[in-house]
């Protein structure tokens, strides 16, 4: 292995988490700068439990009408958003547990995986630049953020079975793009995986108070079906 | 925003108003004179909005702010784009980045630094500042539909909310607005009515339950201490129906409640929760609360209205910074614990047309009563009815949000008002019954525009229609 | 200004219907807002009674008046009001009677 591929693979990243850390708690700091404000009102349900639903969202498409009139895209979600989890457990297994990548199952795995959030990814590029509504709402960072998430994956399909000896340019870029959005996240709307736990929170807690949330019985069409489904 | 210039867009272009303000401020109206009820002034309107937002946003607001992802799913999930599906102008997310454009240049990091890299943007002028009025109060009643169907929990109904009460402080308000807010600050109430209206629209209602039931021992007793119920009722009762008031009556009879309306502090209503000015929230929930302190009244009982329940019930406790030591329920849930302990017989054979439920945002998002409605109208009305979406998911009446006192925006609303006919006419039903008297009028509106053949109920005058009154009905009244 | 076309005559309206110049109404004008708003085909003696009572009031006080005083005045009971005028006082009779629209949500 070059001597650069071990710098990008250990030192830099290190560098880069240490910094994203940094970041991170600067931003919480942000956050609760802001103030909360107080609840009086006598409780018709339970804040915890609001607050538990709300921030379980993420795994209840039932619970939206968004989501349960739209599978497809949630299940690109759901892909999306595993190559997401595996690509960053790559970051850490190629360097520190390379062993566990001298697994072919393993490997063919996580390379599934990879490929799939690639594929979910263009799909999602193409749907921001062809849908009139996140074409007048994106912004340069909305697109480069995707893009360079769709390289990521592409780069990490080819990085994971970790052959040095072969290539190293598949690994550089990995982790190289690893760097990156270690420094350029906190900046950017990927963060917001930050934001999710305190929005989801305070919108649980406060409809939960309320007895709100969780919601109750689902509205379900009625047997003869509506007169007119209005799809946008 | 430069972009939207491109785009066909149903936002209306409504110019600043000002006459009555003008007339306001020329009469010396004791709230313009002191301070309460802010009027526009010709100045750096800008910087003002800017050091409002600063020292106004929570912490709620502000994550609001930065988690939005741009994704779009809330796109359909607003009456305005669904009934406008090329109008990207319609959709929650582009009216939210409205504010959250500014809020991202002067409060975010990287807006700050490279504000065309996130779409951070100023205003410019008090033109701009306009343009944001007609967007948050003329292309959103705030239903929080969209808040329901966000992946990241953004509340841009609250979002919304939070601008109009930054541009009321500075008197960019569209005149209807300015007008009620007006009403509401100098006599108390939403619609201006004196005391002595008051007291003698009670007396009248009373004199006609009396007539009625053919007994002088029902009574509409006005701040009679020690009572188990305050009774706090719209304006619009006392103005231009007040035959709601003498439903409660029957109701409260039947039921041998101990009740009372206070003389002060009797409006429900709040137009403090439309124009996003929690200073008046404060001021009409104080009265209330008040009042029922005054008269030692065991609980309030609120009349059925959907912004005046989220106002009274939820928000005005925290607008007032007043600890809730009472009970606070609307006027359902009081009929619904007179049917459940049998202190009320009802005979549903006298409702017999078809009845669908609609739910106010209100109530259903922004409050806790759902199937408490239901349970209610299910022992009055033998044919019931579903509409579909319905509970939390229901459509607005398109009339929220103050809507209906703003007439520069009424044909855009009325035009979206579409997905609500539709919705309305697959249910087959005759009535459609709510729990709000604003949505009263907002599917009025509806069912006018779009000549449906239906009737608007509320629950209280269903319950009352089927109620079985000792001596003037031979049926025997259930047991207390 | 929308308006709108009846029996061949225009009249100015503001966006709900209202009367946009209150001071050109006359009888002729109420009875096309009653058939195009409230799809009155014509104005009966009792319907007049109450349209006139409004409009001596409104331009007498500048108010619209309440729907209590309108009973009171035309010796009608309030449920007679809402089958004269669909809308009811504030939306019907009130703009039958050339009034501005009243303030407040309603």
């Amino acid at each position: 292995m070059s001597n650069l591929l071990k710098f990008v693979e250990n030192e830099v990243q290190l560098a880069a988490l240490v910094f994203l850390a940094v970041v991170y708690a600067a931003r919480l700091i942000w956050i609760f700068r802001f103030r909360s404000r107080k609840e009086r009102t006598f409780a018709a349900g339970s804040g915890a439990v609001g607050a538990g639903y709300s921030l379980m969202n993420v795994a209840m498409p039932w619970a939206m009408e968004s989501t349960r009139k739209r599978p497809g895209f949630y299940a690109q979600f759901v892909v999306f958003h595993l190559g997401v989890v595996a690509a960053i457990a790559a970051t850490f297994i190629i360097p520190y547990a390379p062993e566990i990548f001298r697994i072919r199952a393993v490997t063919l795995a996580f390379q599934s995986l990879l490929a799939a959030a690639f594929f979910a990814g263009l799909l999602r590029l193409v749907r921001r630049l062809t849908n009139p509504v996140l074409r007048l709402v994106s912004s340069a960072d909305d697109y480069l953020s995707l893009t360079l998430m769709i390289l990521f994956f592409g780069a990490g399909v080819l990085a994971v079975p970790n052959d040095y000896r072969r290539a190293e340019w598949p690994l550089i870029l990995f982790f190289g793009l690893t760097a990156f959005f270690l420094v350029y996240v906190p900046f950017s709307k990927i963060c917001h995986y930050l934001y999710y736990p305190f929005s989801r929170y305070y919108l649980g807690r406060s409809m939960g108070h309320r007895g709100a949330f969780p919601q109750g019985r689902k509205s379900r069409p009625p047997v003869a079906g509506p007169v007119k489904e209005n799809r946008a | 925003m430069k972009r939207a210039k491109s785009v066909p867009s149903g936002i209306v272009s409504a110019s600043l108003d000002t006459r009555s303000q003008a007339q306001a401020k020329e009469t010396g109206l004791p709230s313009v004179k002191e301070g309460r009820l802010r009027t526009y002034e010709p100045g750096d309107n800008v910087q003002r909005f800017l050091d409002l937002l600063g020292r106004r946003i929570t912490r709620s607001l502000a994550v609001s702010m930065t988690a939005c992802v741009h994704c779009g799913l809330c796109a359909e999930s607003c009456h305005y784009f669904l009934a406008r599906p090329d109008d990207p102008t319609m959709t929650p997310v582009w009216k939210a980045d409205q504010i959250r454009k500014i809020f991202k240049k002067h409060i975010d990091w990287t807006g700050r630094v490279a504000p065309w890299w996130v779409n951070a943007a100023s205003l410019r002028d008090d033109e701009d500042l306009n343009r944001l009025k007609n967007i948050v109060f003329g292309s959103c009643s705030a239903c929080r539909r969209c808040t329901y169907n966000c992946p990241m929990g953004v509340d841009t109904g609250l979002l919304v909310r939070f601008t109009r009460g930054l541009l009321t402080e500075l008197g960019i308000v569209p005149e209807g607005v300015f007008n009620v807010s007006r009403d509401q600050w100098e006599t108390g109430n939403q619609m201006a009515v004196t005391e002595q209206d008051y007291l003698e629209t009670l007396e009248w209602m009373r004199d006609e339950v009396r007539t009625e039931l053919g007994t002088a021992s029902v009574d509409i007793p006005v701040d009679k201490p020690d009572c188990e119920v305050l009774y706090t009722i719209n304006p619009r009762e006392i103005k231009f129906d007040p035959r709601s008031i003498a439903h409660a009556a029957k109701v409260f009879h039947a039921a041998g409640e101990s009740w009372t309306l206070p003389k002060w502090g009797w409006d429900q209503t709040n137009f403090g929760l439309f124009s996003g000015d929690d200073k008046l929230g404060a001021y009409i929930a104080r009265n209330v609360y008040e009042a029922a302190e005054r008269l030692r009244a065991k609980r309030i009982v609120i009349s059925e209205c959907g912004h005046g329940y989220r106002s009274t019930r939820w928000e005005g406790y925290n607008w007032a910074d007043y600890d809730q030591k009472l009970p606070t329920e609307s006027v359902v849930v009081t009929l619904k614990r007179y049917l459940k302990e049998g202190r009320i017989a009802v005979d549903p054979a006298r409702n017999p047309e078809a009845v669908t439920f609609h739910d106010s945002c209100n109530i259903a998002r922004s409050g806790d009563l759902v199937e408490e409605p239901r349970e209610v109208l299910r022992r009055v009305c033998p044919d019931f009815r579903e509409m579909f979406p319905n509970r939390s998911e229901n459509f607005c009446c398109t009339g929220g949000g103050g809507l209906l006192s703003m007439a520069e925006y009424r044909p855009l609303r009325l035009e979206v008002a579409r997905i609500k006919a539709d919705q309305l006419r697959a249910t087959g039903a005759k009535l459609v019954c709510t729990m709000c008297h604003n949505c009263v009028d907002g599917l009025n509106d509806v069912i006018k525009h779009y000549k449906l053949p239906m009737r608007v109920v509320q629950v209280l005058e269903l319950v009352s229609k089927a109620l079985v009154v000792p001596g003037r009905d031979e049926t025997k009244k259930t047991a207390r | 200004m929308p308006h709108i076309e009846v029996d061949g005559k225009r009249i100015e309206v503001n966006e709900e219907g209202f009367l946009a110049h209150p001071e050109e109404w006359n009888e002729e004008t109420a009875g096309l807002l009653a058939k195009a708003e409230e799809g009155l085909e014509e104005l009966t003696p009792e319907h007049w009674a109450v349209v006139k009572f409004i409009r001596e009031y409104y331009l007498e006080k500048n108010l619209a008046p309440m729907v209590r005083k309108m009973c009171q005045a035309t010796g009608f009971p309030l449920m007679k009001i809402y089958d004269l005028f669909p809308s009811g006082p504030a939306k019907g009779a009130c703009k039958v009677a050339g009034l501005p629209k009243p303030d407040g949500c309603v």
